[in-house]
């Protein structure tokens, strides 16, 4: 019952529109894709890695970040934990990029030792804070050329 | 084969219980920052192993970039479903001592309908913790009339349609996720009439009951743990920030006025050091200034 109910998160995922806050993706340049492609593709391949260990029990939140990136200009977004929570963070770029990471730091700034999953263009870090509070995740660009690239989480 | 296509296959594999994941991560024994048991998707055959190995920290983040990182409402804001599974994990809560009476459906200021709806969100998490269908259908019908009246009806009365339907069958975990896109249907529609400034009042709206039942539940059964879960100054202080974004009207509405003044007080309350524990007096506190608030953000002729 759990997994036909994520079956239909997620193609409501797919096929919503951005929800209210979503950063749009800028087109990317020089493309002859439709534009939105990047962004379903995008959305696509974050969603693969959340559905996967949406069978370990973790919800995909009902929300996502979609924007372009860069290499040398990652995009970073600010998230609130809960200590005893079960994070993982995912990200994955459009084929433009060659490859992507997602990184996780304190609210001070520093960087913090999470469980890494890097697939070329699909990225997720594993995280269980021992602290509540605000956290950021980075994501960036290593390789490839700027693309668009979809941020969600999910937590159990 | 089309990216949407190719997922949502993939997802009905998934929901036949096709095996997807049985790549072991490479390192040992998980760190206490680490999620037990998670596997990442197996790749596809053309693709290189995923790596799955730790790597070097990046470098700090410059104060700069933490001031100017994305704070994204549906992001950014945890839901109360968050809130509730990290204070499950230490305790049973018995979710239903933190009802509350039924609230009017009745409102004329949009804001004041922003507000509740939010909140009875946060009301229908708490059913669902509670495993209480007819309390799920009853809030799910109040959604839908909220909704009405802010003339969002078509989709998000088929998601509170969803959300009695789930009720009725003890579908708790589709709820939770029902739940959520209910919550971000509703946000959606207000952007779609120009009402987008008003999305933020669901979220604070929700906000507010959500710490108002846990704050209830930890402040009678106090542990230091569980009253570590109350920090979160970052969404109060992204909360007042985005008030202040309010057009005008909206800000002169004599409630959203009220709440916006008692957030300063809501700040100091959720904000302490991250190894520190607010004593059962400080939970107190927190549990009876999001109660007034509750109570006077319900009130037919807030003031």
């Amino acid at each position: 019952m759990r997994n036909a109910a994520l079956f239909t998160a997620a193609a409501f995922l797919l096929t919503a529109p951005l929800p209210p806050g979503v950063a749009k993706e800028p087109a990317p340049t020089g493309s002859a894709a439709e534009p939105g492609d990047a962004e379903v593709a995008a959305r696509s391949e974050a969603l693969e890695v959340a559905g996967a260990f949406s069978n370990d029990g973790f919800k995909i939140r009902d929300g996502h970040w979609v924007d372009g990136i860069a290499v040398n200009k990652p995009k970073i977004i600010q998230v609130n934990l809960f200590a005893g929570n079960q994070y993982w963070f995912i990200a994955a770029a459009s084929e433009k990029a060659k490859k992507i990471a997602v990184s996780i730091f304190n609210e001070k700034g520093e960087p913090l030792l999470s469980e890494p999953y890097s697939n070329a263009r699909q990225s997720a870090a594993g995280f269980a804070p021992e602290t509540s509070g605000p956290y950021y995740v980075q994501v960036e660009e290593t390789e490839g050329e700027p693309a668009t690239f979809c941020f969600l989480y999910s937590y159990k | 084969m089309s990216p949407r296509l190719s997922v949502a296959t993939l997802l009905l594999l998934a929901a036949l219980g096709a095996p997807l994941a049985a790549q072991e991560s490479s390192s040992s024994a998980p760190s206490s920052a680490t999620p037990a048991s998670a596997q990442p998707p197996e790749p596809e055959p053309s693709a290189e192993t995923p790596d799955t190995e730790p790597t070097a920290p990046a470098a700090p983040l410059t104060s700069a970039e933490l001031g100017n990182a994305f704070r994204i409402d549906t992001l950014t804001i945890p839901g109360p479903g968050e809130l509730m599974a990290a204070l499950n994990k230490g305790s049973r809560p018995n979710w239903q001592n933190e009802y509350r009476e039924p609230i009017p459906t009745t409102f004329s200021s949009r804001a004041q309908i922003a507000l509740n709806v939010g909140g009875l969100i946060a009301d229908g998490y708490i059913a669902l913790e509670a495993e209480d269908s007819q309390q799920v259908k009853n809030i799910g019908k109040d959604i839908i009339t909220l909704a009405k009246s802010l003339a969002v009806s078509d989709s998000v009365i088929a998601r509170g349609n969803s959300i009695i339907d789930f009720a009725e069958n003890n579908e708790w975990s589709a709820l939770k996720e029902e739940l959520e896109a209910t919550q971000n249907e509703v946000k959606l529609a207000l952007e779609q009439q120009h009402d987008g400034d008003l999305v933020w009042l669901v979220s604070l709206g929700g906000w507010i009951r959500g710490t108002d039942a846990v704050s209830g539940w930890i402040a009678n059964n106090y542990t230091p743990d569980a009253a570590r879960l109350l920090r979160q100054p970052a969404i109060i202080s992204l909360m007042r920030e985005r008030m202040k974004t309010l057009p005008d009207k909206v800000q002169a509405d004599p409630l959203v006025e009220n709440v916006t003044r008692k957030l300063d007080n809501l700040e100091t309350l959720v904000s302490f050091p991250p190894d520190a524990a607010p004593t059962l007096d400080d939970v107190k506190k927190l549990k009876e200034a999001t109660s007034d608030l509750v109570e006077e953000i319900s009130k037919k002729e807030a003031k």
